[in-house]
Parts: structure tokens; sequence; C-alpha cells
């Protein structure tokens, strides 16, 4: 399909500029209506002043929040029936924070607390075997907005973080400043396995944790062997386990 | 793309930047980068800690949603997606490579590469030499159909020489433009021209 061109493409963005949410708005309408005008094949005067308003569909408009939602912004309101009615859109009464709601792997395995007070919360694939076990604070981090912030006013020491973005791309950043790292996604060899080896952080991926809440004692068991690729070929099960101080869970 | 749009992307996939490192990979000259980075601070596009740029969610969406007007073209051309495809392939290979370079096995166990082992060292520097002649190629490819590109190419081979040389920080270490951190770079700028989401 070729690339449309809009009249509006060469328009200069006014001066002062729009707030970052109306350039992102604007930007993302373009792209649904590019979209649609190429796949009309019609020219912009016969699409403008015929097709359009079947061509571009309320589902197009919906998308346009759905990505702006789904970079973790979210809408200020005036009334707070807005926030009550669809809390998932707006910025919540009592400040933004991410946390481990809708981060419950089915298939965790749990179990009481032993003798140390560890109980069972999860299991992962061990990127590298360090020397010792290693317990720090559960933090979620699955918003660039929780990132900036963290960038902004540092990670605090000993933070195990609880992440589901097996590429790295959202904690980059920051990845040097946690004590371990409990991925949901990915492999050994995925890039953020090989950051953390670099980094020397003891990491587990394709994680399956249950019963985790932000600020819990959490323990990965960065000591068990390391998976391998000819793990992953042959099917083998080995698993780094993942606990919850039972002080804590209290 | 003009150089608004050059310096976002650049700092995309920077992620975290000093205005140097983001002008270079632009390809935009410093203090224009600086004057573009600096108006995205004052407009909410972007936040600056310790000398390093990162964009707010929302600029990133923005600039992702002009990505099909500057790279429709590429996305269409037979050639280049063609060579998208390749890099995916050779990708894996990559990742293989630097998870041997970072581990070494020990009586059945993997554990970290402490680099005493030369022989095991030298082996894989060997098998990224092997894949960097495959990705030459594709790179002359890829930058045929956007110039710009050629600054992963020369990066490369660049980090690649002084591995060989005996400086093996630069197969992976984060903090310099190792080889993985130019790679992974790269694969990130083509998944954008591409419109693509990354697997893993």
């Amino acid at each position: 399909m070729p690339v449309a061109k809009l009249p509006i493409d060469g328009a200069r963005f006014v001066q002062p500029p729009a707030s970052p949410l109306v350039e992102a708005t604007v930007d993302l309408v373009k792209q649904a209506v590019r979209k649609r005008l190429a796949e009309s094949g019609m020219d912009w005067e016969q699409f403008a002043l015929g097709g359009s308003d079947s061509l571009v569909t309320a589902e197009d408009m919906i998308g346009v929040e759905a990505a702006i939602l789904a970079s973790g912004h979210r809408f200020d309101w005036s009334a707070s029936i807005s926030a009550s009615e669809r809390p998932e859109a707006h910025k919540p009464a009592d400040g933004v924070s991410d946390d481990g709601v809708g981060f419950s792997h089915p298939d965790a395995p749990s179990g009481e607390p032993d003798s140390d007070g560890k109980a069972l919360r999860g299991v992962g694939d061990n990127v590298v075997r360090h020397k010792a076990d290693v317990s720090g604070t559960a933090l979620y981090v699955r918003s660039n907005e929780r990132v900036l912030s963290l960038l902004t006013g540092g990670v605090p020491p000993g933070t195990i973080a609880i992440i589901d973005d097996s590429g790295g791309t959202l904690t980059a950043p920051i990845i040097d400043q946690f004590a371990g790292v409990i991925c949901a996604g990915g492999t050994v060899r995925s890039h953020l396995g090989i950051l953390t080896r670099e980094y020397n952080i003891p990491c587990v991926m394709n994680a399956k944790v249950a019963g985790i809440r932000e600020g819990d004692q959490v323990v990965i068991e960065a000591s068990a062997e390391a998976k391998t690729t000819e793990d992953y070929q042959q099917g083998v099960e080995r698993t780094a386990r993942i606990w919850l101080m039972a002080e804590s869970a209290a | 793309m003009n150089s608004r749009d050059l310096v976002l992307h650049a700092a995309a996939i920077k992620r975290h930047a000093p205005a140097s490192a983001i002008a270079a990979l632009a390809g935009v000259p410093l203090d224009q980068a600086q004057a573009q980075l600096d108006a995205l601070v004052a407009t909410g596009r972007a936040m600056e800690t310790k000398g390093a740029y990162a964009l707010t969610p929302l600029a990133g969406v923005a600039l992702q949603a002009r990505y099909a007007g500057h790279f429709g073209h590429l996305r269409e051309d037979e050639g280049f997606r063609g060579a998208y495809e390749g890099f995916e392939r050779i990708n894996n290979t990559l990742k293989q490579i630097i998870t041997d370079w970072q581990t070494l096995t020990v009586g059945g166990q993997k554990v970290a590469n402490d680099h005493s082992d030369k022989a095991h060292d030298d082996a894989v520097i060997d098998r990224l030499g092997a894949l960097h002649e495959q990705a030459e190629p594709i790179l002359a490819k890829l930058a045929s159909g956007l110039p710009r590109l050629r600054y992963y190419g020369d990066k490369l081979l660049a980090a690649l020489e002084a591995a060989e040389d005996g400086d093996t920080e630069w197969v992976s270490d984060i903090r310099r433009d190792s080889y993985h951190t130019v790679w992974f770079e790269l694969h990130e700028e083509v998944l954008r021209i591409m419109g693509r989401e990354r697997q893993e």
C-alpha cells in the first residue's frame, strides 16, 4: 500500500508548542486517517468530502485513546465521576502507583513458610548461577511513568524489580540500580537476561509468581542452577524459586 | 525526518543518554541537537537527569504515530524488508553468542564468565567475527535504503575490531558502544522503521 500524504502533513507546530497530549492525539489521528486514505484509493478531496465519515471508524478513534493509555498516560478529570466510571483511563484520586494487580500467574507454585520463614511464591529461569541468593523489597515496574520517577528520584537500595518486559526496553535506564529482577516473560537469552548478566544482577526470566505485593520482602534463589539453551530445546524443567518472607506477609 | 524528529527518534532508541550520544545517532550537529533537547525538556517531551535525556511517554507515542509517514516507503520496499528479515534471523545467533560470552560451563554448570579461559573467549570472538561477515551485506542493504543507518555498521565494525585486538570490553559492556550495545540499538531502530514489536 502506498504511503498516503495528507494536506496537513507539512503543517508547522504551533508556537508556543501544543501540549504533549495534543501532539500525541493529533499524530495518532493522522496515522489512522493516513491508513484509511491509502486503503480507499481515493484522492484527498473524494476522501474528505465523500468517504471519510464512514471509512474512518469509531474503532480508529478508540484506538487513539488506547495508544495513549498504553503509554501509561492517565487523563486528568474535573468531575470525580470520570475517575469512578473509568478508573483505567483517569488519574486515581490517591496518586499513581504500579501494583501487583493482574500480575498473578495461574501456574505459580505456593507453599507454607519453611523453618526460615520463607514461603514459596513462584519460580523462574535463572539467567546465571550466583554464589548466594538475593533478598530485597518487591517493586512493580510496569509503566513509563514509574521508570521516569525512579530515574529522577533514584531506585531505593535493595529493590527487587518485578517486571513483564523481557526486552528491557522500559527498565534499561535504571536496571543497574536493582538488587534483583523477576521478569514474567522471555528466556535466559532475552535481551534483559544479557543486560542483567552484564551488570551481575540476579535475574529470573519466564517467572510465574503470585501473591507478592509491592513492598513485600522477597528472596530469589539466585544460587540455583542456570537454565541453558539445551534445557529449553529439550524441555528440561530447571527453575529457581522465589520466596516471600513470612514476617512481611502478615 | 526533520531535526526535531531525528532527535526524538535517537533519544527513543538511546532511552537515557547524553546529548552527544543522541546527536551522533541522529546525525544532527551537537548544538542543534542540544537546542532541540532543551526545547523538548521545556515543553514536557523529555526529562533530563544526570546529564542524560529520556523521552516522556506521550512524546514517544506521538513519535511512533509519525513513523508510518517517515518510513512507509521502506516498509513497502522489497529489498529493505528482506534485509530486515535477514537481520531478525541472525539476531538469534547474536543473542546466543553474547550469552556464551557471558557464561562458562564449569562442572556442567552455567556460571558467570570470569574471562580466565582465553581459549573460550577467543572462540566466542571468532564466532562474533563470523556473524559480522554475515551481517555486512544486510547492513549494506539497510543503509542503501536509509543512508543514516551507516552509523551502525561503522560502530559495529569498530567494536569488533577493538574486541579482536584484545580489548574484550567491546563485546558486551553496557557502558560503551560495545558490539552488543550497538546491535541492540540497531534492532530497536529497524523495529521502529518496520513498525514491529520486539519479541523478547
